[in-house]
């Protein structure tokens, strides 16, 4: 056995407008990834699904085996670590391929909140319920998730005496990027004048602080068996996770700390220092979450943030590039597919017009909830 | 709008006072601020939190606070969505750090522009759909209504 593989990639369209439903999506980007690696149903014997608990009640199951015209297999799980899922389901698989308890496994992520009818934060603040915490929070305005990260946003900027400008520069270099990827929704060049024209959600975040809800699927082939898949082959060097039990309590951080572990975990495993990486894909439903990230994991010291991302460190050209497909603020919301995505992307080559030179290495980050669980991987091209 | 409704949401978002929260509920419609510490070592907890972090032990105690703290943080939504939403301005929300040791988030119990982070502020309560649930009152009185940033354009 080699070291796992991600050898396989399938994609659907990322649709910003209503259309099809998770399951469908899901068979898609299923067969979409066998293509690409040159394999048949019956050579897989590992299935890994993920799917959004958000706002729709048809959401993908274990039954996607069936569904999708597999045979017999000895993997078949469903993950669910909120936006950590997709990294946890690459983790499960490597692990699988690597004790021999699977051959070839297919993870498959698809969400599909877009529904006719209603707009997609229509949608989002429609769902919570009235019980619990949440019901209490959504009696007293918070509706939907943007008013949350808001609330934290407004926090970061409070400790870190960031500014408005900061949350600019992150859309702004996020939208560069997406420039030249094709499967991003807005690929509209931005400057600072357009985003400061860009309604306000919930202050600070503008709607261009905001991530763009599509439907969609995609999937990818793990395997540690080297006669399986086609090249170029992208190798699964480490992985860690950590879910910090920060408590809501006065006198503390709730949002902030304890992140980084998920990050260290995976460059020791790796054998690699955070100046061996390429490229960094990170889970960016909002701004501000990427300016938090790159501290958070330390690839920027604290409260250098700001400077760091006005100067166009993270725009292409620039010397630490980060979401480098437009993430999941240009490009396209499909949770911790996204950064996984735009990794393989960069480390097969294909950026095509955002490709970046050379680039061999890859952290790709997934964090849940309100920043209650970070997940990461380092990928190597083979 | 009658005195007994709610000036910012519509009764549907009325919270359900059973289950965990139902002490917080039943001390808020008698006025009352309570929440959750453990029995053993007085550590305030969450609200839905059964066993305490710091001792171990699972005996939640519901008990009466000052109502009183200061803002951890805030934000004002300018996305008021059809049919939820009553407020025709946008409204603030605050993440308050009561001198209990609880953080609990606000609506403000009336329209006022939003507190500054580390501002004190006293909790009162607003009452939608008939249930009373925790509101701020900025210590300081406000100066009218927030002003809507120049490019808002709420939906
Ligand atoms: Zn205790």
């Amino acid at each position: 056995m080699s070291p796992a593989a991600l050898v396989g990639l399938g994609l659907t369209e990322m649709s910003p407008r209503p259309g099809g439903d998770a399951t469908e999506l899901a068979v898609a980007a299923l067969g979409a990834a066998l293509d690409d690696a040159g394999l048949a149903r019956a050579d897989v014997d590992g299935l890994v699904v993920g799917s959004s608990q958000g706002v729709r009640p048809d959401r993908v199951g274990v039954a996607l085996a069936r569904q999708a015209g597999l045979g017999d297999l000895r993997l078949l799980e469903h993950v669910e670590i909120k936006g950590a899922t997709t990294l946890a389901m690459v983790d499960r698989a490597v692990r699988a391929v690597g004790e021999g308890s699977a051959r070839t496994v297919v993870c498959v992520f698809a969400d599909a909140p877009l529904r006719a009818g209603g707009s997609a934060g229509s949608t989002y603040a429609k769902s919570g319920g009235t019980s619990g915490v949440r019901g209490l929070e959504r009696a007293s305005g918070l509706l939907g998730s943007v008013p949350t990260y808001a609330l934290l946003a407004a926090r970061w900027l409070h400790v870190t005496g960031g500014s408005a400008a900061d949350l600019c520069a992150v859309a702004v270099s996020a939208r560069a990027w997406a420039v030249d990827n094709p499967a991003a929704v807005q690929r509209t060049p931005l400057d600072a004048e357009a985003y400061f024209a860009s309604p306000v959600i919930a202050e600070p975040l503008r709607r261009l602080d905001c991530a763009r809800p599509v439907n969609g699927a995609a999937a990818v082939v793990v395997t540690a068996d080297p006669g399986i898949g086609r090249a170029p082959r992208v190798v699964v060097r480490g992985s860690g996770a950590v879910h910090p039990m920060r408590r809501r309590r006065a006198g503390a951080e709730s949002w902030f700390g304890g992140g980084r572990r998920a990050v260290d975990d995976a460059l020791a495993a790796a054998g690699m220092v955070r100046a061996d990486l390429d490229v960094l894909e990170l889970y960016d439903p909002f701004s501000v979450v990427t300016l938090h990230l790159l501290e958070e994991y330390g690839f920027c010291p604290a409260g250098k943030v700001g400077p760091l991302v006005r100067d166009g460190a993270i725009a292409p050209g620039g010397t630490l590039p980060v979401n480098t497909g437009g993430g999941q603020l240009s490009g396209f919301y499909l949770q911790g597919m996204t950064p996984l995505v735009e990794a393989l992307v960069q480390l097969r080559g294909d950026g095509g017009g955002r490709q970046v030179p050379s680039a061999r290495t890859a952290l790709v980050g997934g964090i849940g909830g309100r920043l209650d669980h970070h997940a990461s991987l380092v990928l190597e091209a083979a | 709008m009658t005195a007994a409704e709610d000036w910012l949401l519509d009764p549907s978002l009325a919270p359900s006072t059973g289950g965990r929260l139902a002490p917080l509920y039943a001390g808020a419609a008698e006025g009352r601020l309570t929440l959750p510490f453990c029995a053993a070592c007085d550590l305030p907890l969450e609200l839905e939190q059964q066993v305490c972090d710091g001792c171990g032990r699972d005996d939640v105690a519901w008990r009466d606070v000052a109502a009183e703290g200061t803002v951890h943080t805030v934000t004002v939504v300018h996305r008021r969505e059809t049919g939820l939403v009553r407020a025709e301005d946008p409204y603030p929300v605050a993440d308050v750090e009561l001198t209990s040791g609880h953080r609990l988030l606000m609506a403000g119990r009336r329209p006022s522009a939003p507190p500054a982070i580390g501002t004190p502020v006293t909790v009162s309560f607003r009452f939608l759909g008939g249930v009373a649930v925790p509101a701020y009152d900025a210590a300081v009185p406000a100066s009218g209504p927030p002003t809507p940033l120049p490019q808002e354009s709420p939906r």
